[in-house]
């Protein structure tokens, strides 16, 4: 293929877009492995110390277990909840049904303050401040519109003749829907409840209201941490998950080249 | 009629109790349970141990520490009651949420006039007992109803003296003056403190500042800021404002002088320096939420004990808080003196708090400082 | 078996969610308008105040320029972004996928961190530029509106990518192959055949970044220096500083119906499900 100039444009602007992208996060790495007090390079040596401050600090794992654990409950229910809802939506096709999806996709639209605020003064009256119970609950609200858009798009792709069938035989809604078309929704509700832990783990604005001292998040701490001292072992966590999401994405990279391979291009 | 209304309120309150009581026992069972499998276990702790430690909140960093090894532990030796402390921030927003969701957590929490008036007008706190706190151990005019002075600290002038060439800043009229003291200046994101400064910087001697903000006068220090805002970076939180100086982000500023205190040790020497010319001298406050857990007495026997002159002074030279108790002040070393807020011939640089001029003033000021910052 | 008892049954599929999302979420932000018009006295004032002043007017005149900067500058770094992922890069476009959703699974918080490190006064990036002698004094790219922009547009970049190469997947590169065929340029090619084609996507991207883009509060509260205060930030400081609810409920108010009619008003041009209801 000839080099045109606007191939080469768009390929040289490609290129720096993506490193405009990328190379801000590294930059967490190398600042964790200062040996200083403060936030900078290191200066005479690299240092694990920033790491092994947050590896002995029980606020810093207590914080990372419980963002893990409500993520987790998160993805569960909201995935449960949201797979549930699309089946049926899907079965319906009717406007109504067109109607409850756009009121699921509600979260996404609205700011996160304004709904957190509305969440505080609800949950006030629930008793559900400071409490884990409505955090989880916050997030799952949260979590089920990209749980209901993932799962939704795995239904579209389905054979709407394949369940009709099976009922038709005689079989049992509940069957039909495990045997049939929990099987090949699968990818996206694997999709729906990676998104949901991620948007639970990663979530600041509603923990803020939501929370004052009983529930204590990783975001939250990071959120308190850059606040109260810009201090490296921020750079230690933001590393650790920066290394974990670079492994995944790699991974991902790695598996779809692997997957376009066979194919002549 | 009478009798039966009374009656029914007694009832309501028996069945108010009742209520507490089986929600106490849900809540500790729900805990332990929790605690059990290791998911709450400071939480269980907690609830389980009604009274049996005063929770003390304050804005975190270095103070807390302070806080917990020297009041907190001479609290401990007084009464047998150990002192927690909780560097959250006892913001009026997170005292309300905690109020309001009836999970209470602080006993005491570390504030200032102008927040503990905006608390009580929300009605989540309590009255402080004067017959377990001692008004005469704190400045006159820091006892008031709902919130008790524990210490002073000043809104003074700061800056760092290697990021001006051109030499010190010696005045307010020197912080707004860009062309010859260059560099980026902070004060705080919201009014307190800061018109005092501004009046100043327009040629208002310190004593007649509040006179001269009025109406007209409140406009014109505001317009000041206006005009120097591009020079401006502000500070929310006390670290925050801690944080730009550390991080060379500015040059000078209107800061705490219990940071500036601090930095006088974190910052290299010689690259800072702080002076209470022109300062401005305030009570910070004891205030106790509506509900603590450690329950009324308790939390107003913590503010009393505290009130001692010796700890006054110990805590002054640990974090540079100024003795609340007149008393304190010949117990202070003569060497930190001049960084003592609350000295004859400090006090006599600054301008004293007026907390008439806030109750009035500061809801509409504070509009309109926004504004002239922000865009 | 009867059609009705049948959709009884599907509707009992769809109801724990809906009914979770309506009695949880709809409700409780719906009532901030009756905190509005409550807290602290029943009536108008908060709104009456809310247009009396002059700061948040300037609250929400900057927040319309930040959304509306950020959506431009978003468009034109993912448009090539798009282009070039859809159009020359064979062997490099997993890759670059991988890049560019790389950041959407890092939090907004870590990434804001990162800029604070890389944007400081004595941040990485001055110290680089003053190490090499580029610079003699420190250029202030934080606690401004370019620091709010940069960290903006790096977060919201791939929210305007993904749109736009659905819609580029969905055009053959025939139209292009004819065009050319016919002696136009490359340029006129691209500008007059498969320009006009991508303008769903463009918009569609456009439209999430901006609705995304007003109601930020991380970023600008922590790069703005507090000077950059978009009107989530604006409420939230009415809220924890005053606790003055009824005017943060009023405030939410008027964000809330400028989002719903810069949706209806883009539903004319924008096709909103694809958007919003069938993104992938």
């Amino acid at each position: 293929m000839p080099r045109s100039p606007l191939r080469i444009f768009f390929a040289t602007g490609s290129w720096a877009i993506l490193a405009f992208l990328v190379l801000p996060i590294l930059v967490v790495i190398p600042v964790s492995l200062t040996d200083t007090a403060f936030i900078g390079l290191p200066k005479e040596h690299l240092s694990l110390q920033h790491f092994d401050t947050f590896l002995h600090s029980p606020e810093w794992l207590q914080a990372t277990w419980t963002s893990i654990w409500i993520g987790i409950i998160v993805a569960a229910a909201s995935t449960a909840l949201g797979t549930a809802f699309c089946i049926g939506c899907w079965f319906l096709s009717d406007r109504a049904a067109t109607i409850a999806r756009w009121v699921m996709i509600v979260p996404i639209l609205v700011p996160p303050v304004v709904q957190s605020l509305g969440f505080y003064k609800f949950w006030v009256t629930l008793g559900l401040i400071d409490t884990h119970f409505g955090v989880i609950l916050a997030h799952t609200l949260l979590a089920l519109p990209y749980v209901t858009i993932s799962v939704f798009a795995a239904l579209t792709n389905l054979d709407r003749r394949i369940p009709q069938a099976a009922r038709n035989l005689g079989a049992p809604l509940i069957l039909a829907i495990r045997t049939v078309i929990l099987p090949s929704i699968r990818p996206g509700m694997i999709t729906g409840a990676i998104f949901a832990f991620i948007v639970s783990f990663d979530e600041i604005v509603g923990v803020l209201f939501l929370t004052v001292r009983r529930v204590e998040t990783l975001p939250k701490m990071i959120w308190e941490g850059i606040q109260e001292s810009v201090d490296p072992v921020i750079a230690a966590v933001a590393t650790i998950l920066v290394i974990l999401t670079l492994l995944v994405t790699a991974a991902a990279v790695a598996r779809s080249y692997a997957a376009t391979k066979p194919h002549p291009s | 009629m009478d009798t039966s209304d009374h009656h029914f309120q007694s009832d309501l309150a028996e069945i108010a109790a009742e209520k507490y009581k089986a929600g106490t026992l849900s809540r500790r069972g729900f805990l332990s349970a929790m605690g059990a499998l290791g998911l709450v276990p400071l939480l269980g702790n907690r609830a389980l141990a009604q009274a049996s430690e005063v929770v003390v909140c304050n804005w975190g960093g270095q103070a807390s520490d302070i806080l917990r090894d020297l009041l907190g532990k001479a609290f401990e030796e007084e009464t047998g009651i150990p002192v927690r402390v909780d560097g959250a921030g006892p913001s009026a927003g997170k005292v309300r949420a905690m109020v309001e969701s009836g999970a209470v957590v602080w006993d005491v929490c570390d504030s200032g006039a102008g927040s503990a008036i905006v608390m009580n007008g929300a009605g989540v706190i309590q009255d402080i007992d004067y017959s377990i706190v001692d008004k005469s151990k704190v400045l006159e005019g820091t006892a008031l109803p709902f919130a008790v002075g524990n210490y002073l600290f000043s809104y003074a002038m700061a800056y760092n003296p290697t990021m001006l060439p051109g030499g010190a800043p010696q005045s307010w009229a020197d912080v707004w003056n860009v062309k010859d003291f260059p560099g980026m200046r902070t004060f705080r994101k919201s009014v307190r403190g800061q018109l005092e400064a501004a009046a100043q910087a327009m040629g208002i001697a310190k004593e007649d500042v509040y006179e001269f903000l009025d109406d007209d006068g409140i406009k014109a220090a505001i317009a000041k800021f206006r005009e120097l805002r591009d020079n401006i970076i502000v500070w929310g939180s006390g670290s925050d404002s801690q944080n730009l100086f550390l991080q060379g982000e500015v040059a000078m500023g209107n800061i705490y002088s219990t940071r500036g205190f601090l930095l006088r040790e974190q910052m290299e020497p010689g690259t800072f320096k702080m002076t209470y010319d022109g300062a401005l001298l305030q009570p910070g406050m004891w205030v106790v939420p509506k509900n603590n857990p450690a329950g009324t007495e308790t939390a107003m026997k913590f503010i009393a004990t505290v009130q001692d002159p010796q700890l006054q002074a110990e805590w002054f030279v640990a974090i540079g808080n100024g003795p609340i108790n007149p008393a304190a002040a010949a117990l202070v070393p003569a060497e930190l003196s001049e960084w003592n807020p609350n000295t004859p011939e400090n006090v006599a640089k600054q301008v004293i708090y007026n907390d008439e001029w806030y109750g009035k003033n500061q809801v509409s000021a504070e509009e309109l400082y926004i504004d002239a910052l922000i865009g | 078996m009867p059609r009705m008892n049948e959709k009884l049954r599907y509707w009992m599929l769809v109801l724990p969610a809906l009914a979770v999302m309506i009695f949880f979420y709809i409700w409780p932000v719906l009532n901030i308008w009756g905190i509005s018009v409550t807290e602290p006295a029943t009536g108008l004032g908060n709104y009456t105040k809310m247009f009396d002043s002059n700061a948040v007017r300037v609250s929400f005149m900057l927040t319309f320029r930040i959304a509306a900067i950020t959506t431009v500058v978003c468009l034109l770094l993912g448009y090539i972004l798009a282009y070039t992922i859809s159009n020359f890069a064979t062997k490099a476009r997993p890759l670059m996928l991988g890049l560019v959703l790389l950041p959407f699974w890092v939090s907004v918080l870590i990434r804001s961190f990162a800029w604070i490190v890389l944007l400081g006064r004595s941040g990485l990036v001055n110290d680089a530029l003053m190490d090499t002698g580029l610079i003699a004094t420190p250029i202030r790219f934080m606690h401004n509106e370019t620091g709010v922009l940069i960290a903006m547009v790096h977060v919201m970049l791939p929210f305007a990518v993904l749109p736009m190469l659905t819609n580029m997947r969905g055009i053959p590169g025939s139209y292009m192959k004819a065009a050319r065929g016919l002696g136009a340029s490359e340029w006129r090619a691209f500008r007059d055949v498969y320009f006009p084609q991508t303008l769903p996507g463009v918009f569609s991207g456009g439209l999430l970044v901006f609705v995304l883009s007003l109601g930020f509060y991380i970023t600008p509260a922590l790069l703005g220096g507090g000077r950059v205060m978009m009107i989530s930030e604006y409420i939230t400081y009415q809220i924890q500083e005053f606790l003055n609810w009824g005017l943060g409920a009023a405030l939410s108010v008027a964000l809330l119906v400028a989002t719903a009619i810069i949706l209806f008003v883009a539903g004319r041009f924008v096709n909103l499900r694809k958007t919003f209801l069938e993104r992938n």
